[in-house]
This record gives C-alpha cells, sequence and structure tokens, in this order.
C-alpha cells in the first residue's frame, strides 16, 4: 500500500513537471484576414507549431476590408476578451490601439538592437509615447505604374512631376484614338485608400494634412487647397474618368491590368499581377517608378503596411510574442515575398540574393519605403480620417463646390477633434 | 379563472425573459450611454456624464443633419413606390388564372435573396464597365457607361432602385390579404349599379384597403428609417456622403470611431423617428377601423 | 382586370422584374474567367461550372450553408414555440395590459439594431456564448419574437374559443388545448410567421458577422461577405455562392406560398 501511494505521487508529480503536460492543448487565438495565398501561411502556422509542441495556433478569419477588420478587433479589444492574442494592424491603428489601452507594449520583448534590423518608417509607426506596440510584417508604399509601351512609342521617359504626367497622359491619348484608353487610374472612393491618394499630391505640393506642432489642421493652406484642385480639374477631370470615383484597388487595378490605364497608382503587390499573364493583359509592358511630385518638391509615398500586435488582455504574452517574432522572422519574411510579392520590412531581406532576383523591384523599392510618410499618428486617427475622407470625396465628386469653403469645414471638424487631446494632463 | 390566469403568465414567461435581456436591456444601456461621452480611444476621458450635450451636438452637426435629410428622402421615395408597384402586383395575382401559384413564387424571390447577396448583386448591375444597366442604356458604347455608384446625383438612386426591387414582394403580399379580404358581392352589387372598373376600384376597393396599406406603411417605414445592409455593402455612404442615411452615420461614430456615447445618441434619434411615425400610423389605423365598422 | 391580354402582359412584366435582376446573377455565375470582366458584358454564358467548384473546394459553401441551416432553423423552432405560448396567453387572457405589452414588443423592434449590438455581445461573451450556435439563436429569437408574436397573436384571436372550450369540458389541458385544437386552425398564421423569422434568420449580417468570428460557426451570409480576398473582388465566386444560397429560400417560399397567401389573408386585414 505504501508503494503504490508513493508510485501514484511519483507518477503525479512527474506529470506536473513534464513540460508537455503544461503546453498540452495550449491555443494561441490569432486574429487575420482570408490570404490571397493560403498556403504560405499554412505553412508558416504549421512549421510554428512542429517548434512548439502542444501549441495550436487558431486563426480567425475576419472580413477582407481594413475598416471591417478594424470594427471587428476593437469590439473583441474593448470587452477585454481573453480569447484574442495576436491581431493584425493596419499601419494607422498602433497609436489608437497604444493610447485604448488595447495593445500590448512590446518593449520588454522587441529590444532597440531588434529594432534596427528593420525599415525605420513602419517602426516609428507602431510608436506611441515613447513605447512600441507592434512588428511590421510587411511594408507598402505607393508607387506609379505605367505603360511602358506606350512611353517608348511616344518618346516619353517616365515623369517627375505631376503636371508632366498630365501634359503627357494627354499626348498619349490624343494620339491612341479610338482606344477606349484612360490617363490615369487611382483610388478614390470615400475610404481609406482616399486619404493615401491625396496625400500624396498635398504633400508632394509642400503641403500637410495637419500642422503636428501646434496641432491644428492644415487643410485650408494654400498648397493643400492647390493640390486638390489639381486633382479635381486636371488629374479626374482631363486624363480619367469619373468612374474613379468608386474605385478601390481592385478596380483600378483591373482597369490597368486590362490595358485600358496609361499610369496607374497602386501598392507594390500590384507589380507581380500586372505581370503574370493568367491574370493581365499587359504582362511585360508594366514599368514602375516613384510618384511624381510638384516643382521645388519632392515625392511622397504614403506609409502602408501591416503590423502584429499583442492583446493587452492576452492570457499568454509570452507565447504570443514567440508567434510575432517567429512571423516577423527573416525566414518567414522571405517566403511572404516569394510567394505573395509583398514587400519584407527586415532591411537584411533587400541584400538577399534569392529574393531580389524574383522580385527585382525591390532594390527600386527601397528607396520609396525608406522616404514614405505616415499618415498622422494620433489615437483619433479614425474620426480624423472620416472627416477628411468627406471632404476629398465631395470636393472631388462634385466639380462646383467652393473647395475653400469645405476646406474650412473640414479644418474646424479637425480642429474640435484634435482639443480633445489637448485635454489630457498625463505627460 | 385563477388557474387559467396563472398557466397565461408561466406561457408569457420564456418570451418574456428572451426580450428582457437581449432587448430590453441592451435598449436602456444604449439609452444611458447617450448620456455620456464616451470615446473608446481616449480612455482618460472616461466616461463623463454630459446630460443632453450629445443631442445638442447632433442638432448643431451638419453631417448629422444631412443624413437625416438623406433618409427621409429614401423612406420618401421608396415607400410611396412600394407601395404602388405593390399594389399592381397584388392586383394581378388577386385574379384566378392558370400558373397564379407560380407567379407568387416568383413574386417572392426578390425578397427572400439574402440583403449581403441582394446588395452585391446590385452592385455588380451598377457596375461602371461590365454591368446590365449601362449594357440595357447604352449597349456595346463604352465610352457612356456611368458609374451610377460613384456619381452624387446617381448613388442614392441606385440604392432606392436595389430597396425598391427588394421589398416590393413585401408590401405586394400585405396588399394581396387585404384584397382577398374583400366579398365579391361588394363588387357585384357595384356591377349592377353600373360602375366601371375605376369606379370600382375607387370605392370598393381602396377604402377596404386602407388597414392593409396602412399596415404595410407602417412595417416598412420602420424598416426603411433603419436602412443600414445595402449602403453598408454598395456604398459606404459614400460618394460624398451622398448615400449617408442616419444609421450609417451611428454605425461608424459607435463602431469605427469608437464615440460610443454620441453613436448611441444617433440610434435614440432614429428609434424616435420611428416611433413618432409608428403613434401617427397607429392613429390613422383606429380611425379607419372605426370607419370600417361603420359600413 | 378579367382582361386576359392585360392580365398576361403585366404578369408578364412582373415577373420580368422580379426575375431579371437575379437571373443575371445566375448567368454570370456561369460565365468563364474571361468573361466575366469582358466590356461589355456579354448576355450568354459559356455555362462553365468553374465558378461553382471554386466557391465549394476554396471557399466552402456548403459548410456555411449547414450553419446557416442549424442557426435559422433553431431559431425558428423555438421562436415559434415560445412565441405561440405567449399569443395563445395574449390571445385568450383580454387584460388592458396585453395590448400594452403588444405595444412594447413593436417599440422594441423598432429600435435600430446596430446600437444594441454592443451590449449584446458583452451579454453573449459574459455567458461564455460567442462563437456557439446557441448564442446567436439567442440573439435571433429575441429579435424576432416582436413579429412573431404580433402575426401570431392576431391569427389565434381568430379561432373561435367554442371550439377550445369544448376541448376542455373534455378534460384537457390548457397546453393540450393549444396544441391540439388551436395550432391546427391557425395554421397559416403559423406558417406565415415561420418563414418571416426562417427568412430573417437566414439573411441576417450584423450580429452574425460580430458574434461568430469562428469559421467553424459562420453563417452564410458572412461567408460569402469574407469571400473578397485581400485585393480582388470574386464576382464568379460571390454570384455562384449567391445562387446556392437563395435556392433553398426560393424552394420554401415556393413550398410554403399557398399558406402565407392565406395566412395573411385571415390575419392582416383585421389588424
Amino acid at each position: 500500500m505504501l508503494n503504490a501511494k508513493k508510485f501514484f505521487c511519483l507518477a503525479f508529480s512527474l506529470c506536473l513537471y513534464s513540460p508537455n503536460a503544461w503546453a498540452q492543448n495550449t491555443e494561441l487565438r490569432v486574429v487575420t484576414w482570408k490570404a490571397e495565398v493560403p498556403k504560405v501561411w499554412d505553412e508558416a502556422v504549421a512549421d510554428f507549431e512542429r517548434q512548439n509542441s502542444g501549441v495550436k495556433i487558431f486563426r480567425e478569419i475576419g472580413p477582407q476590408s481594413s475598416t471591417q477588420i478594424h470594427d471587428l478587433l476593437t469590439q473583441k479589444l474593448k470587452n477585454r476578451d481573453p480569447r484574442l492574442d495576436v491581431f493584425f494592424m493596419d499601419t494607422i491603428w498602433p497609436a489608437e490601439f497604444a493610447s485604448a489601452g488595447w495593445a500590448l507594449p512590446l518593449d520588454r520583448y522587441f529590444t532597440a538592437a531588434e529594432r534596427a534590423k528593420f525599415l525605420p518608417a513602419p517602426i516609428s509607426a507602431n510608436q506611441y509615447r515613447g513605447q512600441i506596440f507592434g512588428v511590421p510584417l510587411f511594408i507598402d508604399a505607393g508607387v506609379l505604374y505605367y505603360r511602358k509601351d506606350f512611353l517608348e512609342k511616344h518618346g516619353l521617359a517616365p515623369p517627375r512631376l505631376w503636371p508632366e504626367l498630365v501634359e503627357q497622359a494627354k499626348t498619349i491619348l490624343a494620339r491612341e484614338q479610338g482606344s477606349q484608353l484612360v490617363g490615369f487610374s487611382g483610388q478614390f472612393k470615400q475610404y481609406e485608400g482616399l486619404i493615401c491618394n491625396m496625400m500624396e499630391y498635398i504633400l508632394s505640393g509642400g503641403g500637410a494634412l495637419w500642422d503636428e506642432k501646434r496641432m491644428v489642421s492644415a487643410l485650408h493652406e494654400p498648397a493643400a487647397l492647390e493640390a486638390v484642385r489639381f486633382v479635381r480639374d486636371r488629374m479626374i477631370g482631363e486624363i480619367s474618368h469619373r468612374g474613379v470615383l468608386a474605385y478601390e484597388e481592385p478596380e483600378s487595378l483591373a482597369l490597368f491590368t486590362q490595358g485600358r490605364a496609361i499610369f496607374h497608382r497602386n501598392w507594390p503587390y500590384a507589380w507581380s499581377i500586372a505581370n503574370d499573364p493568367a491574370s493581365s493583359k499587359i504582362a511585360g509592358k508594366v514599368g514602375m517608378a516613384p510618384l511624381p511630385s510638384f516643382a521645388g518638391a519632392r515625392g511622397v509615398a504614403a506609409l502602408g503596411g501591416w503590423q502584429l500586435g499583442v492583446s493587452r488582455f492576452s492570457m499568454k504574452p509570452d507565447l504570443a510574442w514567440r508567434f510575432v517574432a517567429f512571423m516577423t522572422s527573416e525566414e518567414i519574411q522571405k517566403r511572404i515575398g516569394l510567394a505573395t510579392g509583398r514587400a519584407p520590412t527586415r532591411k537584411a531581406l533587400y541584400e538577399d540574393a534569392e529574393l531580389t532576383s524574383k522580385m527585382p523591384q525591390l532594390k527600386l523599392l527601397l528607396d520609396t519605403f525608406k522616404q514614405a510618410v505616415p499618415r498622422p499618428t494620433t489615437p483619433v486617427y479614425v474620426p480624423l480620417s472620416n472627416i477628411m475622407q468627406r471632404y476629398f470625396s465631395s470636393v472631388l465628386a462634385l466639380p462646383n463646390t467652393d473647395i475653400k469653403k469645405r476646406a474650412a469645414l473640414a479644418a474646424r471638424d479637425i480642429d474640435r477633434l484634435l482639443d480633445l487631446l489637448r485635454e489630457r494632463q498625463m505627460p | 379563472m385563477k388557474s387559467s390566469h396563472r398557466a397565461a403568465l408561466l406561457f408569457l414567461l420564456p418570451s418574456f425573459i428572451f426580450v428582457t435581456v437581449f432587448s430590453l436591456f441592451p435598449i436602456f444601456e444604449s439609452f444611458r450611454l447617450s448620456f455620456y461621452r464616451l470615446i473608446l480611444t481616449l480612455p482618460w476621458i472616461g466616461q463623463k456624464p454630459i446630460g443632453w450635450q450629445n443631442y445638442i451636438d447632433l442638432w448643431d452637426d451638419p453631417v448629422a443633419m444631412e443624413s437625416l435629410f438623406t433618409t427621409l428622402i429614401f423612406v420618401g421615395v421608396t415607400i410611396p413606390l412600394e407601395l404602388l408597384f405593390g399594389l399592381g402586383i397584388a392586383l394581378v395575382l388577386n385574379d384566378v388564372f392558370h400558373g397564379r401559384g407560380l407567379l407568387r413564387a416568383v413574386v417572392l424571390i426578390p425578397w427572400a435573396i439574402p440583403t449581403v447577396v441582394s446588395s452585391q448583386m446590385w452592385r455588380f448591375i451598377f457596375n461602371d464597365r461590365y454591368g446590365l444597366i449601362n449594357f440595357i442604356f447604352f449597349g456595346g458604347d463604352v465610352s457612356r457607361y456611368l458609374a451610377p455608384l460613384a456619381d452624387p446625383h446617381l448613388a442614392l438612386i441606385a440604392i432606392m432602385a436595389a430597396e425598391v426591387w427588394k421589398t416590393t414582394p413585401f408590401a405586394a403580399l400585405i396588399l394581396l390579404a387585404g384584397l382577398q379580404g374583400i366579398p365579391d358581392d361588394l363588387y357585384e352589387a357595384a356591377s349592377i349599379d353600373g360602375a366601371t372598373a375605376w369606379q370600382k376600384f375607387r370605392h370598393v376597393t381602396l377604402p377596404l384597403i386602407r388597414p392593409a396599406l396602412l399596415l404595410a406603411l407602417l412595417f416598412r417605414t420602420i424598416d426603411s428609417l433603419r436602412v443600414f445592409d445595402l449602403v453598408f455593402v454598395m456604398t459606404q455612404g459614400g460618394p460624398a456622403d451622398t448615400t449617408n442615411v442616419l444609421q450609417f452615420y451611428g454605425y461608424k461614430k459607435t463602431f469605427a470611431e469608437g464615440m460610443i456615447g454620441y453613436g448611441s445618441a444617433i440610434a435614440v434619434a432614429v428609434f424616435l423617428m420611428s416611433l413618432t411615425f409608428s403613434l401617427a400610423y397607429l392613429r390613422f389605423m383606429k380611425t379607419s377601423h372605426h370607419e370600417g365598422m361603420t359600413r | 382586370m378579367k382582361r386576359p391580354l392585360a392580365l398576361a402582359l403585366f404578369s408578364f412584366g412582373i415577373a420580368l422584374y422580379c426575375l431579371v435582376p437575379f437571373l443575371w446573377f445566375v448567368l454570370t455565375s456561369l460565365k468563364s474567367s474571361a468573361e466575366l470582366t469582358a466590356t461589355p458584358p456579354k448576355l450568354i454564358p459559356s455555362f462553365h461550372l468553374g465558378f461553382y467548384q471554386s466557391a465549394l473546394e476554396k471557399y466552402g459553401l456548403l459548410h456555411y450553408i449547414g450553419n446557416s441551416v442549424i442557426v435559422a432553423g433553431a431559431a425558428t423552432l423555438i421562436t415559434i414555440a415560445i412565441g405561440s405560448l405567449a399569443a395563445y396567453a395574449m390571445a385568450r387572457l383580454q387584460l388592458g395590459w396585453t395590448k400594452f405589452y403588444l405595444m412594447i414588443l413593436l417599440a422594441i423592434s423598432m429600435f435600430p439594431q446596430i446600437a444594441i449590438a454592443g451590449p449584446v455581445w458583452s451579454i453573449l461573451d459574459r455567458l461564455n456564448w460567442l462563437n456557439t450556435y446557441q448564442g446567436l439563436v439567442a440573439t435571433y429569437i429575441a429579435l424576432s419574437l416582436p413579429i412573431a408574436i404580433w402575426i401570431l397573436t392576431t391569427f389565434f384571436r381568430e379561432v373561435p374559443s367554442e371550439i377550445e372550450e369544448a376541448a376542455l369540458i373534455d378534460g384537457c389541458s390548457r397546453l393540450q388545448a393549444l396544441y391540439k385544437v388551436v395550432l391546427p386552425l391557425a395554421a397559416p398564421g403559423i406558417f406565415t410567421a415561420a418563414l418571416l423569422v426562417f427568412i430573417h434568420a437566414w439573411n441576417e449580417f450584423f450580429f452574425a458577422l460580430i458574434i461568430m468570428t469562428d469559421p467553424d460557426v459562420q453563417t452564410l451570409p458572412v461567408g460569402i461577405a469574407l469571400f473578397p480576398g485581400e485585393y480582388t473582388m470574386p464576382w464568379g465566386e460571390i454570384s455562384a455562392a449567391s445562387t446556392v444560397a437563395t435556392v433553398p429560400l426560393i424552394l420554401l417560399t415556393l413550398v410554403f406560398q399557398r399558406g402565407i397567401v392565406r395566412g395573411l389573408c385571415a390575419g392582416a386585414v383585421k389588424g
């Protein structure tokens, strides 16, 4: 009897100290969206599970649009859902999630030395009040695509200035009569992408969306007004068609890949789609260049991209961090890049022979990424964006609106919003 | 009597529990929150009680007023059209003919289609490159193709067309029920008196379907004031906010911007509008009921 | 309105109006990838089943349909059961406050659902019913009860109480009387209410989106909403899925349409 008791105690304690017993059935929940190329994600997850036995990754698939995933995430986080561990963040959310107390500060895991291995712009987009809240997984920045064949045929070099682009498009359109061509295809629907497109014009003309030092709106400044006027009257009015006012990325890209547009503004992912003969009629005829600017200023690309964050209410932050570190590691980022054409965020990968040979556009993109400009980093970015979307959309879609008046109204609403931030007494 | 009384209360209990927990309580929460300033992303503000300030801000908010106007236009245009088409369909279905059952089933199809499906479908139909509407109006002439969902003058019309298509069957069904309740001898009597078809319609049909008409009006108005799915899928409130109905604006404020207090105030405002309309209709229904009784 | 030609013309017009948009979508689902994005659009497809295959295999269509059947079916059965009890009580119990209760129910059903979504989510969270069938079903029951009770009460009131009294005298309990006597007589009303509840639960999108984030239990509207990939809009698969999603509803309405019409006929006019 004594032996049996001893045996059971021993067996029991052995179970307690066996690492597998603790790790058994540990589930890590990740919120993501339906991937374009699911294989690479499935493989990465399977690898992680293999390397961490007993851990299962459960992926919750959210809606495809960034806005909808945002609303879904905020709903869970607002209710302190403990069954959410890791999530994707669009580049404009870290400040909001940090301020609301939803994202876990990752400073103790994500050291300065580690951070230095990543491109600087996305890192700063993940920082709020001196702490870091996410790890960038891939980076996006606006680029200009153009039809190499048309430009060569008419002896034109890729434009460095926006007015030059308009003139080139008009020339080509005049000479290619009856081809149902459109000069420019961009994203001007009333959604977040509109801000990216518009800021590329405004900032490359010396203007700004808001004055960060004085915390007031800058939309009513002359430079900003001029840029908006240019887009309405020249980009859309002269060389594009009104349909672009309803376009997000898919529709605008489709116009280009079907050979109907001369110039196209989009994110880097479009390169591989446009050059894939299975989905594009213009494979091989596509050129890529940095976005143009207005005279006297530099071209500006809007910074985009997605990062991984950890929920502050997660019960397994260490494990969650291990997953985040794994997914943003050099190996996985390289795999993602090769499979999906997404640009990695680790500097070293831009020197990687295999990656750069398969994605030659990376060299060109590196400069763009280094100079990409993020949208305002503020916890109230979403309401701010909605006000700006409303302003831009109403000015672009209704040709006779008074731009100055609308800008003043938007500026008033933005200032009221920013006042809320000033109420804060804490440092 | 007492035991049946108790039985009755017992019968009411399950529904009462569900309704209280999942409907009444959330509604009161919403009401309560509308009196606070609560912004999710600025938690240091906390839950500040601000009395009627949200409602005052709503009144001063030009976007809210515009969206109220948009909503009223939406309701004011779609409801009469639904009732008109519904009445037409009901009159046809009221007759006995071969294949009537089949037509009845066909008529129910738009209503049976899930809203998200129907919204996507109409979005595709209004597409500016390969949409059916463009093809019907302009044939193969692609250069003249329109983009209704991108045009601030056309977007709301497109949304209203989609709504009328989807909900006309519901109105038709209710009106059909009303029509079938009219006894045939009334028509025969009118024929004997020498009435024409139009006179029969005006003096027999219309007055007697008034209750059904008002019922359809009531339910449709309540639903119409809350339209959301259609806008969410087709236009997301744009272009230039021309399809930004009140409910969608409330959604953006609550879920996208985290302004829970203000968003709740918008929801309460929509509710009060529905309530007002309903009370007005019920008043009408009471008087028409009395009129009907005296016939 | 007895002239056959006018009748035929109107019937044809009505059928066109109701069918064409949906038919267009169905035809789209039968196109090939190239035909899909042809400008101008091609009217007659090449009857290509590729999108259906893709929808079923890559996008898991059957699975979403299964979930919708479970959720909508359960919601309908339970709503009708509970609603019948309540409606019976109110039809027989002519107290002053039954009208009041009906008014409250109507008022509740008028409240914008967007605003109560947040608190409902919190409640389900506390009950640990998120991402479960019972969580969504409970929500749908609460949302559908008002209209179900309204319709059922109206119909139950039509059933003459003498038949019931006879049954009671014969020794039936209240519940048996309800089950054996009233329900069969009020069948059209039950059909109407059941179909309305089912269609509402089948179509419902917003609550399903925020309550069911686990792909295992997601319903069809959410599934279709998730079809779009990161940057593409798969119109082909969406139209295929939509066709498959709508066919059961159409069959149901075909089966029940006689009952519905008879049902609304008897009840609606009396208000």
